[in-house]
């Protein structure tokens, strides 16, 4: 199935755009999404997951226009035509 | 509100204009009179953010930012002065607040929020900005916040991008319900435009300026997003994590 994914903040540099489409495998999760990112844009890895492959716990994720928990990115199921927005912690002042 | 400061004949005048706002009138204006912000950073959000509270007639403004002021900081750090190079950031503050509005007594601390200072600087304000460019400061300020049951509006911004969000302890998610983990790949140096933090900052005056004076709707339970690369502003709701170590203990 086919997803939109749009970045946010430093994530545009590190992946190179500001958004993009995914294939994603039918029935796929949220966190299954941040591994197949994390495996595309290995050197960005820990943007998207932790060393053990769960999701960043600190990394905005809004699906549609629901802010979905990091925690809870195994258990959301995505489906056709969602848009994810990544958007990774900022602190300038 | 008869325990609210008086207005003078000098500050009717000054703040005449805002005396218009709808639901603000007299009574805001006397509540922001008597109230006391805390500002954690000064620089290009924080210190925006300070000016707006001082044009508005905050009755006293705490201001902590260490460091001396540098070239570098004027591009966005609007109450820093260049023939204040070299010299402490809170001093080049204190003197343009004081120009603008005589009426508002600063206090400034030349240190940044730190483990030994923020439950004191905390205590003594009504309502908390944080605004700096380390997590470890925000997330700190969010503790005591929180412990204190502090309102505190936290702001920050990104290159042509700015989030905000106001936290009412115990009402809403705090700092930590939406960042459990320190973030490990934010670098305290980052691309600015003085549009975008200045846009930040006046948005987090605003807020501050709402709970005060009891007006409009808070940013509660919310988080505003925008980027002004093509002027999108999008507001996403928010929730308390019920395990969050800060906030988690507290009932509304
Ligand atoms: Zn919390």
């Amino acid at each position: 199935m086919k997803l939109r994914v749009q970045y946010m903040a430093q994530l545009r540099a590190v992946v190179g755009r500001a958004e993009e489409e995914m294939e994603l495998s039918e029935g796929g999760s949220l966190a299954d999404l941040l591994n197949q990112l994390a495996t595309t844009y290995g050197a960005a890895s820990s943007h998207f997951v932790t060393e053990a492959r769960q999701a960043r716990p600190s990394l905005l994720i809004v699906v549609n226009d629901s802010a979905v928990s990091a925690r809870d990115a195994a258990t959301t199921v995505l489906h056709t035509n969602d848009v994810v927005t990544l958007l990774p912690p900022i602190a300038g002042g | 509100m008869s325990h609210l400061p008086e207005l003078t004949p000098d500050e009717r005048s000054r703040y005449e204009w805002q005396l218009w706002v709808r639901d603000f009138g007299e009574e805001g204006q006397r509540r922001l009179k008597q109230a006391t912000v805390l500002v954690s950073r000064i620089g290009g959000v924080g210190g925006s953010a300070a000016m707006q509270l001082a044009a508005a007639g905050i009755g006293r403004l705490i201001l902590a930012h260490a460091g001396n002021v540098r070239l570098n900081d004027l591009n966005r750090q609007l109450l820093m002065t260049t023939d204040w190079i070299g010299k402490p950031r809170v001093e080049s503050a204190s003197r343009r607040l004081h120009d603008l509005n005589p009426h508002v007594e600063i206090e400034t601390i030349a240190e940044n929020i730190n483990d030994s200072n923020a439950a004191e600087l905390v205590s003594r304000c009504d309502v908390a900005v944080s605004a700096a460019p380390l997590f470890a400061e925000r997330l700190l300020m969010n503790r005591e916040a929180v412990r204190q049951r502090k309102p505190l509006v936290d702001s920050a911004m990104y290159e042509l991008e700015g989030r905000l969000t106001t936290i009412i302890p115990g009402r809403s998610p705090c700092l930590s319900c939406l960042y459990p983990e320190p973030p490990p790949n934010w670098k305290r140096e980052f691309p600015v435009f003085s549009a975008v933090s200045s846009a930040v900052g006046s948005l987090a005056a605003m807020e501050v300026i709402k709970l005060i004076a009891g007006i409009g709707e808070p940013l509660t339970g919310r988080l505003l997003t925008f980027d002004l690369r093509d002027m999108s502003f999008r507001t996403v709701p928010i929730a308390r994590q019920l395990d969050c170590p800060v906030c988690s203990a507290l009932s509304p």
